[in-house]
């Protein structure tokens, strides 16, 4: 008794590369929502006595992924065949890397329970997309009247392999993963990581490691189509295999089919199992020299990633590690708060504001960040305002209301709103409050004279000065100026007692 | 009258494109019933070109180089429309929806394409009895086969159909029937010449080059086709000379000439071997010098070296021929039952030969022990290449070891009839240019022809000394009846 499992996950994530034009030939690769096979040409439909001719961005931007993840970059890098036949690959073989991937050797830290955990990545290659089936059955089968389609839009469409070491030990730690991935590849503009559309695919392998000494076969999960999937998925094949192990039953090393309606894998044996793809080098592409100068100004032009931004806005500027994270997930969402940051706001209201308010502006109106009319100058300026006591967090979320909606700035926004520049100097205030007071005497003289318990009386004249001056100044501010004017009735009365 | 003497009777309005195709039209539908040489005729649009080609020039413009001169193009070079067979059944049907590289860069410069060449089946074959359009004759003596694979090419310009017609040569596909058919043929270097639009066999082996029954012809028609373009990756991007510059004052003075000794033992025919030696002695008595060389590896690893690594090519780029969307399909209640009746029946015999052995080089546990190897003999026959041509120029070598055979000789004989081709591979898996020359008859009226070989992208050498034993051994006329 008392077997225990250590589970072992190793994921091959598949990106969809943002170019505009495919692999090898000049067809659109935007095939969302296009007529099946309008974006095809004799290239990608396989037609006889064609050629590919690569596409130089994808190479750059599988090297812009590949340099971000600390992979070493293979100087001369090659294409092979992987050949099998299905009526999605028009040509019977893909176009794929094998012995000299484009990258390998890189690294990703994730964070998991707040620790930082690095995994290693194996390698990186490029190859091209095939089309897609529909069948009119659902086992495929080309029997009576029954037929497929196939739609070659997608057909030679960009792809990056990522192909992670076997070093995730739960779900949590591969959904955290896919996320750290798909973030990077956002970031860098490599691939939009949409996981609905296709553009971010992944394939998890699983085993089981026993506290016996054995070690359960390695079993590929496909199908993997959200990162829900993902999740239940692996949870439901760690358990199986944890099950088979316990009775003392070897596991099958095979492929099985994530079925996301019944919520299990099962076998698919035949398609991929019984193949030997028959790798050998493309012969109609040369080989890809890449230049050391090349692989140096793209590092240099590489930008900050997100987990380094994430440890610099926790460590400059004291975020907590969710808040951190939050501004850091989006590139367009950081780039508003270091600026913010930048033109003088204090970080941690910053931090606050935006994650709150700038991305509330963001949800209702449907627009970029980066598109509000509210810029990182204007959200510093109001910042500042609050943060010296001249608005109350109210009134300057009315004045940033009016200058998201109307497009103007601060000064403009405050007099549109009825508050004055520079909000109510303590003169000012104190005056106001004095005339409340005047206006409710018995109320006054029960807070004056210390006779308010659990000071109610004051709460409701606070009330009343802060609905008088429309939240133009902090509570804080009303307050002081409370004291100011009590301390000054206590000293005119000790005056008068002597 | 050869391609140039024809544009230029064109252009001076001697005689008009229209009469050129009519006479060409004609010839072709006599001969047809005994040679077989054109799988698909394209007389209507050969016409109706030919008219266009009469209307620039009444209308004082220039209509090519090309500006109607009959051109026939091996029956695996796309053209938009048109049937592409490849000579297979498997292809019955599929009209291409784009022009090969070579057929816009032929049209571009006024050649009227008046007919597809048969072939053997994917130009697998070295005799064009592997065709499912039926084989073709030799016109020199149509009890023999013309060689092959292009072997509807070779005979076109030797019966006089065309003065010019583009094959594609593999392992001597261009070479040998030249040879065959007493005509020049040129296998550019690997890279000279476009493939975009060529049905591929096996891609780092296929080079498109012409035939033709003059030197000045063959450099005519290499200055149209050889391009730089980007649609074929392995093809140079670098200029290209004028070929028909680089063989107006043809000369070999002072250049050596690397002879293999034990290529010209052994087993090659002796009127073959005679053919070498006397072109041998003319070069020399032209004022070059004749220099051993030695291609052992060549000689011994090349006919097994290339039947791995083309077949395992092949096998590859002839996998997208599975009847799911053009061409021929045998209808089946399942996916994998369809692929392998249609499959099965769409292809010939020799066809499924290479496929399986390729398939089986390529395969998992054999790939090291077949295809690795065969890669690095490949490398071998390049490096010795390259030590010969520290000692010569040019070699000179058969083009085959066989005058051409008989039809049905060696139809069931697969070994013997690659060995047909055991001087030309070599050239292919080296990427080198060759020329297969004209240099006679011999005794009872078969063609002889002899093989030079440069360096990579010495193309122009090659003409070169074409020119300089054409100058000497004269042009070959047309089979039957000579001339006109």
């Amino acid at each position: 008794m008392g077997l225990e499992f250590e589970t072992v996950i190793g994921l091959e994530v598949h990106v969809q590369l943002a170019t505009r034009s495919k692999l090898f030939c000049p067809c659109s690769t935007d095939y969302i929502g296009a007529e099946p096979n309008s974006n095809v040409c004799p290239l990608c439909l396989g037609l006889p006595g064609t050629l590919p001719s690569l596409n130089r961005k994808a190479i750059d931007l599988g090297l812009r992924a590949a340099l971000a993840l600390k992979c070493s970059i293979n100087r001369k890098t090659r294409f092979h065949r992987k050949n099998y036949f299905y009526p999605d690959l028009p040509k019977a073989f893909q176009i794929s890397q094998y012995d000299v991937p484009l990258a390998v050797s890189g690294s990703m830290p994730i964070t998991i329970d707040g620790r930082v955990k690095n995994i290693g990545i194996t390698r990186l290659h490029l190859e091209e997309d095939a089309g897609k089936l529909v069948h009119s059955t659902s086992d495929g089968r080309l029997s009576g009247a029954m037929f497929s389609l196939v739609d070659y839009n997608r057909s030679g469409v960009p792809l990056a392999e990522i192909v992670s070491e076997p070093e995730l030990s739960s779900s949590e730690e591969a959904r955290e993963y896919v996320i750290s991935l798909r973030r990077l590849v956002r970031y860098l503009g490599v691939s939009d990581g949409d996981m609905e559309s296709g553009s971010l695919r992944v394939d998890a392998n699983v085993s089981q490691k026993c506290s016996d000494g054995r070690w359960g076969n390695r079993v590929e999960i496909k199908n993997l189509n959200s990162l829900k999937a993902l999740e239940r998925a692996l949870e439901f094949e760690i358990s199986r295999q944890r099950d088979l192990l316990g009775k003392g039953v070897e596991i099958i090393q095979e492929t099985r089919h994530w079925d996301d309606g019944a919520g299990v894998t099962r076998s698919s044996r035949g398609k991929e199992e019984a193949h030997d793809y028959r790798y050998f080098p493309e012969p109609d592409l040369p080989a890809i020299r890449i230049q050391s100068a090349e692989v140096d100004r793209m590092a240099g032009a590489l930008p900050e990633l997100p987990w380094e931004k994430r440890e610099r806005y926790a460590k400059e500027w004291g975020l907590n590690l969710p808040d951190a994270s939050s501004l850091s997930d989006n590139p367009d969402v950081a780039e508003f708060f270091e600026k913010t940051v930048a033109s003088g706001a204090e970080p941690l209201l910053a931090a606050n504001w935006i994650r709150t308010e700038i991305l509330r502006l963001v949800n209702e109106n449907e627009v970029k960040v980066l598109d509000l009319s509210v810029k990182p100058e204007h959200l510093s300026a109001l910042l500042n305002k609050v943060r010296g006591g001249d608005l109350s967090n109210t009134a300057a979320k009315d004045v940033l209301g009016v200058m998201a909606k109307e497009g103007i700035g601060l000064s403009d926004a405050m007099k549109k709103a009825g508050v004055r520049e520079g909000g109510f100097s303590t003169d000012a205030l104190e005056e106001v409050v004095r005339a409340i007071l005047e206006a409710n005497p018995s109320e006054a003289d029960l807070v004056l004279g210390k006779k308010d318990p659990g000071d109610k009386k004051r709460k409701f004249l606070t009330g009343l000065v802060m609905r008088e001056i429309r939240g133009q100044a902090s509570p804080d501010a009303v307050a002081a100026a409370f004291e100011g004017i009590l301390e000054s009735r206590e000293d005119m009365g000790n005056a008068h007692s002597h | 009258m050869d391609a140039a003497r024809i544009a230029s009777g064109i252009r001076e309005a001697e005689f008009s494109a229209r009469e050129v195709i009519q006479s060409s039209i004609s010839r072709i539908r006599s001969l047809e019933p005994t040679l077989n040489a054109i799988i698909t005729p394209l007389f209507e649009e050969a016409l109706s070109r030919a008219d266009r080609v009469d209307r620039i020039i009444s209308e004082g413009g220039n209509p090519g180089p090309l500006g109607g001169v009959p051109v026939v193009v091996k029956d695996n070079m796309c053209m938009k429309g048109i049937p592409t067979t490849c000579g297979s059944r498997i292809l019955e049907g599929w009209k291409p929806p784009y022009d090969a590289s070579v057929v816009s860069s032929l049209e571009e410069a006024g050649a009227v394409i008046i007919g597809k060449s048969n072939m053997d089946e994917f130009a697998m074959g070295s005799s064009t009895e592997h065709s499912a359009y039926g084989p073709t004759s030799n016109p020199r003596d149509t009890g023999r086969v013309p060689g092959g694979s292009s072997g509807g090419s070779a005979a076109s310009v030797a019966a006089g159909y065309v003065p010019i017609a583009l094959g594609s040569d593999t392992g001597g596909s261009i070479r040998q029937p030249a040879a065959f058919c007493g005509v020049h043929g040129l296998k550019p270097t690997y890279g000279l010449v476009s493939r975009w639009g060529l049905v591929a066999f096996a891609s780092s082996l296929d080079q498109i080059g012409p035939f033709a029954r003059s030197i000045s012809d063959m450099a005519l028609v290499l200055d149209v086709i050889s391009n730089n373009d980007p649609r074929d990756s392995t093809c140079s991007s670098s200029e290209r000379p004028s070929f028909s510059d680089c063989i107006k004052d043809p000369s070999v003075r002072g250049k050596k000439v690397g002879i293999v000794r034990e290529f010209i033992g052994g087993s090659l025919d002796p009127s073959l071997k005679g053919a070498i030696e006397k072109t041998a002695s003319m070069l020399e008595a032209s004022g070059a010098e004749i220099v051993d060389v030695a291609l052992p590896m060549s000689g011994e690893y090349g006919l097994p070296c290339y039947y791995i690594i083309a077949p395992a090519e092949a096998s590859s780029n002839l996998s997208r021929f599975d009847g799911v969307r053009y061409g021929m399909r045998a209808e089946a209640s399942d996916l994998i039952t369809q692929y392998i009746k249609t499959r099965g029946s769409g292809f010939g015999e020799e066809v499924q030969r290479r496929i399986l052995t390729g398939t089986f080089a390529l395969s998992s546990g054999y790939y090291d022990a077949y295809y690795l190897l065969a890669l690095k003999v490949r490398r071998l026959i390049c490096s010795e290449f390259a030590r010969a041509f520290e000692r010569a120029d040019v070699i000179l070598m058969p083009a085959s070891p066989t005058l051409p055979f008989r039809k049905g000789e060696l139809v069931d004989d697969p070994i013997s009839m690659y060995m047909s081709d055991v001087f030309t591979l070599p050239v292919n898996l080296a990427g080198l240019p060759g020329i297969t020359v004209f240099t006679g008859f011999e005794g009872s009226g078969l063609p002889l022809g002899v093989q030079l070989v440069a360096p990579r992208f010495q193309d122009s050498r090659l003409l070169e000394f074409a020119g300089v034993i054409e100058s000497w051994a004269g042009r070959p006329g047309i089979s039957p009846g000579g001339d006109k």
